[in-house]
């Protein structure tokens, strides 16, 4: 006998309150969302239909980039919902159990990491923090300093013909080109380094992700920090403030701000606890 | 992700010579920056500084017709090494 299949969202704790979701929330594939409940932990979940779920198909639609951002946004809808009210341990994406009773052995056999995750998250906010290099030229446009040494002719755009120039012109063109390119990564990684180091003060936890793919997220500018900040929820809006004044201090650097998300990455604890932990 | 495997000899070729003229551009480039570290030691006569930087102007003059004739992008010529990034720096 096959059960139906439970997609889940997050866990959260079960206060008793009859519902922790406001409700009319839908989740992935449009199921209704509820709380299954197991020793003081609830978790989100909705039914979800086998032909889309069940392992097999499942594997086939992960490569589905349309349908796995549908899925994606559902997912985040689901737990932006929950985390609006108190507080929430996103599970990952496309977790699905067999019946309630799946969701249930999940609770079971992750009780003590979704309590301590809980203990570690209440009360706190995600904030994203990205900063790029600016595109070829943004300094000029921002103020900076002009890259090119005394005496040096001013190193035309790229595209020009070195037609009509001398083989001495153009190796002092592009070592032109070459020192204001350094100077260009150089400004981009201090000022990253900047923003790491001030928000990393201000926040209880940080944590840093590997640069986005320009190919994949279709941003040209290079990604040079994608960091996440773990903020207590009443200093959410000082930090965010500040990361603004910081954005507006840093020329030929773009900074972006998101959230306040659920702490999707704060979910596991850092290596350092579990290295503790395991010893 | 998957991509669909097309062997047409159109891009077959094409594939081949953005392959090529990507070995060539990071040889391109290695002499270049060995070029111009030198100039920058000095103890080249300016004849020889001449001689290079012609040299060097024209392989990118070359390496830009060919581009233009095959129909890539400076931006094209690059090998992603997995863990170690790409082979050749992002373009300017």
């Amino acid at each position: 006998m096959t059960r139906e299949l439970e997609y889940a969202y997050g866990v959260v704790r079960d206060t008793g309150a009859p519902d922790p979701l406001p409700p009319g929330v839908l989740g992935v594939a449009g199921g209704p969302v509820r709380a299954v409940r197991h020793r003081g932990l609830a978790v989100l979940a909705s039914p979800v239909p086998a032909e889309e779920f069940e392992e097999g198909p499942l594997r086939a639609r992960l490569e589905d980039l349309a349908w796995l951002e549908e899925v994606a946004r559902a997912h985040q809808r689901v737990v932006n919902a929950a985390g609006a009210v108190g507080c929430v341990v996103p599970v990952g994406m496309a977790t699905v159990c067999r019946g309630e009773e799946g969701l249930r052995r999940m609770l079971e056999e992750g009780h003590p990491r979704f309590t301590g995750a809980l203990d570690r998250l209440e009360g706190r906010v995600e904030w994203g923090v990205k900063v790029y290099a600016g595109p070829v030229g943004a300094e000029a446009a921002a103020g900076g300093p002009a890259p090119a040494p005394a005496g040096a002719p001013s190193p035309p755009p790229a595209k020009a013909s070195s037609r009509g120039l001398s083989g001495r012109d153009y190796l002092r063109r592009r070592t032109a080109q070459r020192r204001a390119q350094e100077q260009r990564w150089q400004r981009a990684e201090d000022g990253a380094r900047l923003v790491h180091e001030t928000l990393a003060g201000l926040a209880e936890r940080a944590r840093l992700h590997p640069p986005q793919d320009g190919r994949l997220s279709g941003v040209t500018d290079r990604n040079v920090l994608n960091a996440a900040y773990l903020v207590p929820h009443e200093h959410s809006e000082g930090f965010a403030a500040r990361v603004r004044e910081l954005a507006d201090r840093l020329a030929g650097l773009r900074v972006e701000l998101t959230g306040p998300w659920a702490p999707y990455s704060f979910v596991a604890p850092d290596p350092a606890d579990r290295a503790r932990a395991a010893s | 992700m998957t991509r669909r495997l097309e062997l047409d000899q159109e891009s077959v070729e094409r594939d081949l010579m953005r392959l090529v003229l990507t070995v060539v551009e990071l040889l391109r480039q290695l002499m270049e920056r060995q070029a111009l570290r030198r100039v920058e030691q000095g103890g080249l006569t300016e004849d020889q500084e001449e001689r290079i930087g012609l040299t060097l102007m024209l392989l990118e003059d070359r390496m830009g017709e060919l581009c233009e004739r095959y129909g890539i992008g400076r931006s094209d010529l690059n090998l992603d090494l997995g863990p170690l990034g790409p082979l050749l720096p992002p373009t300017e």
